[in-house]
């Protein structure tokens, strides 16, 4: 459990972070999001303690983190970041056995650990244990990352921009594997990103940003039905909001049960995203769809006509809430 | 298409002008050389002056023969390409090489008469042009075929060895040869005297260079007047410095005799020392300071974010990342270094300097050569040896992470 109550960072005459508090329940995914110069940075690097807060607490686990020791503090926190920061003259097992050694794990501990990681984020051990950062690609590198980040089985991990600087596949590739890792692992994370699509895909938990202060934070269901101000929903993506809130829904949970009619002919999944039974209603030229089980059995349908009905209530909702 | 295909190509049975240019300069060149200067000279005693021959004059028709065919074959493959064309080459020159000293043999043998005890054979101005001309050979021919700088090494141990054993056992007509027979103790002494100064300079100029770079990290203020400091003493003339230290020197000696006693005088060791390390200073100072800031920032920050303490962050990332250009700066130092310390023996530090100015004021040529043929060595050495362990420690470096730093 992280919790940052009214903190603040100056540089200086700058103030980088203004007044800010949110708090990360054990587990679960938060992500800070906005323009590069808006805090979102510093105020990952004060979780870890690479810069003090210069105003405020910071709890770790309901205790001030200036009471535990910085070294201390970061060996229990992972920590990954955009440049990957990879040692260049370690391979990529002494890379991502960093922590394990810093903390005298016994060498059989931290060889079976290194190699379940590699594992773990599809690294073949035969061959990636032994080149070096310089031979491998954007994506491998931000994996070995990760690697190392996870290395000594952290509860928190820290990720300032981790995909940014990789091109949309990967990108989207990692987003995959990390979500996929957590739903897993259960870390409690801290991801910071200027890519809002990465948030909304991956956190429980948005926090948005701009010069120093925060503009809005919630779920990311919550923010896209109602964003606080223009900024917010501009960086939700305008008029492509409620397609991007679709995406976010999943096709079963807003079903109706299979009624008197015809089953239409258009199927889809029920793992489905209302998003992508959109696109199939689209394309089939069809008001109406079957939703399907993994056994292709039929369990429901859905019909444009409820579902805009539907959003519109909800819409009413947000606003009352 | 496939018809096309078997068709033998043109070029593939007439061979177009494809010269190598260096090489074919080179192989003219050492043609001329051969032809215009002396290969070898004789003098009666050591101090008279030597007559000259040309390779006709010195070795006669086998030689001469022999010669023209070699750097003919030599011409011939650097003007048209083939497949073998520089593995060929690679050996004629090597041939060239390990041919030499049988050559002066040869000379040694019909120009001297048996008789003549003070008589002996002295190097020509044509065999160190075909020396040298060879080495870029050599050089040019490693490039090509893209050797590693070791494997070019290895070749030149059994030729290397081949000049030893004739020097040893065969050449004692050589006046290099006579000059060292007659005074292998001093040589000896000069020798170690050398590596002992050079020793001593370079590990104190590391240590205190070292020291000197990470105090000017701390305290970045200093930088410019560190930094000017080390650049002045760096453009006073070696010899000057030298002078310079003399008084102050021989003043503190006089002053303290614990001093004294440790040898500290105003000529000698001391100053030398003083002099060397002064100069070496500066390409050390500036070459940790550079290696220390190149690492890149994003590495660092890692470290630290991984819970590296302040210590274990310079000695498992700064100084590993900061080693190859590290090594760069000794490299240099040692480099200057030895071929400083040749000047040193003017005010009596020892040394191979010594047989130098020795030679030089009895204008015995080959005493001159032998101080400074083992200067060129060690300087050659130093410079492959340290350049190698650099190349090879940047192994893991060359990555994107170090470029975007």
């Amino acid at each position: 459990m992280i919790e940052l109550r009214n903190v603040s960072k100056d540089f200086g005459d700058v103030q980088a972070v203004d007044d800010i508090s949110f708090s990360v329940p054990r587990g679960k995914f938060c992500a800070l999001v906005g323009a590069s110069g808006c805090g979102k940075s510093s105020t990952l690097r004060m979780i870890n303690r690479l810069t003090e807060q210069s105003r405020g607490d910071i709890l770790l686990d309901d205790q001030a983190i200036q009471d535990y020791d910085p070294v201390k503090l970061r060996r229990r926190i992972g920590y990954a970041i955009q440049e990957t920061g990879l040692f260049p003259h370690w391979n990529v097992m002494r890379n991502i056995a960093t922590v394990p050694k810093l903390l005298k794990w016994p060498a059989t501990r931290v060889h079976q650990r290194v190699e379940e990681l590699m594992h773990f984020l599809h690294l073949p051990v035969a061959e990636f244990a032994h080149k070096y950062p310089g031979e491998l690609s954007g994506g491998q590198a931000q994996r070995v990352g990760v690697a190392r980040a996870l290395a000594a089985d952290p509860d928190i991990l820290l990720m300032d921009e981790p995909f940014g600087a990789l091109d949309p596949i990967t990108r989207g590739q990692l987003q995959t594997m990390l979500a996929r890792l957590q739903a897993r692992l259960h870390k409690t994370v801290v991801l910071v990103t200027h890519d809002m699509d990465e948030a909304l895909r991956l956190a429980d938990h948005l926090v948005v940003m701009r010069e120093g202060a925060i503009v809005q934070q919630g779920s990311p269901l919550a923010l896209l039905q109602k964003p606080a101000n223009d900024y917010v929903d501009s960086l939700l993506g305008g008029l492509e909001r409620g397609l991007k809130q679709a995406a976010l829904t999943r096709v079963r949970d807003h079903m109706a049960p299979l009624g008197p009619t015809l089953p239409a002919q258009s199927r889809v999944p029920d793992g489905y995203t209302l998003r992508q039974t959109l696109s199939v209603m689209l394309r089939d030229h069809s008001e109406r769809v079957t939703v399907v089980d993994t056994n292709d059995m039929p369990v429901g349908e859905l019909s444009l006509r409820k579902l805009v009905k539907e959003a519109h209530t909800r819409e009413g909702e947000a606003h009352e809430s | 298409m496939a018809l096309m295909d078997a068709l033998p190509l043109q070029s593939a049975r007439w061979r177009p002008w494809q010269p190598n240019p260096v090489l074919l300069c080179l192989a003219v060149a050492m043609l001329a050389t051969l032809a215009g200067l002396d290969v070898v000279s004789v003098a009666p005693n050591r101090i008279a002056a030597p007559t000259g021959y040309s390779l006709w004059g010195a070795t006669g028709i086998p030689g001469a023969a022999l010669a023209l065919l070699l750097l003919g074959a030599m011409t011939g493959l650097a003007a048209y390409p083939g497949r073998y064309r520089y593995p060929a080459l690679l050996t004629v020159s090597g041939l060239l090489l390990a041919l030499i000293p049988f050559a002066m043999m040869l000379a040694a043998f019909r120009l001297i008469e048996p008789g003549v005890a003070q008589a002996r054979l002295g190097i020509g101005p044509a065999l160190w042009v075909l020396l040298f001309m060879l080495m870029l050979c050599l050089v040019e021919l490693r490039l090509r075929m893209q050797l590693a700088r070791g494997w070019l090494l290895l070749m030149l141990l059994p030729i290397v060895g081949v000049w030893w054993l004739c020097a040893a056992f065969w050449l004692d007509r050589l006046a290099l040869v006579q000059e060292f027979q007659a005074r292998h103790d001093a040589f000896y002494r000069a020798l170690v005297e050398h590596l002992a100064l050079v020793g001593i300079a370079v590990t104190l100029s590391t240590v205190l260079g070292v020291a000197i770079a990470m105090l000017i990290r701390r305290f970045a203020a200093g930088r410019t007047t560190a930094f000017a400091i080390l650049n002045f003493f760096q453009t006073i003339p070696s010899l000057a410095l030298f002078g310079l230290l003399l008084a102050p020197l021989a003043w503190l000696s006089a002053r303290f005799d614990a001093l004294a006693a440790i040898g500290v005088q105003g000529i000698g060791w001391t100053p030398a020392l003083i002099a060397l390390v002064a100069y070496s200073l500066l390409p050390m100072v500036r070459n940790t300071h550079v290696a220390l800031e190149a690492v890149s920032p994003a590495a660092l920050d890692a470290a630290r974010g991984m819970g590296m303490r302040p210590a274990q962050r310079f000695l498992l990332v700064r100084l590993p990342l900061a080693l190859p250009i590290l090594l760069e700066g000794l490299r240099i130092t040692t480099v200057q270094a030895i071929g400083l310390t040749a000047v040193a023996a003017l005010i009596g530090a020892g040394g191979l300097g010594t047989l130098i100015f020795q030679g030089l004021g009895q204008s015995a040529m080959s005493m001159v050569l032998l101080g400074a043929l083992p200067i060129i060595v060690m300087a050659f050495v130093a410079d492959t040896a340290l350049g190698t362990l650099a190349a090879r420690l940047r192994h893991g470096d060359s990555t994107r992470q170090g470029d975007r730093a």
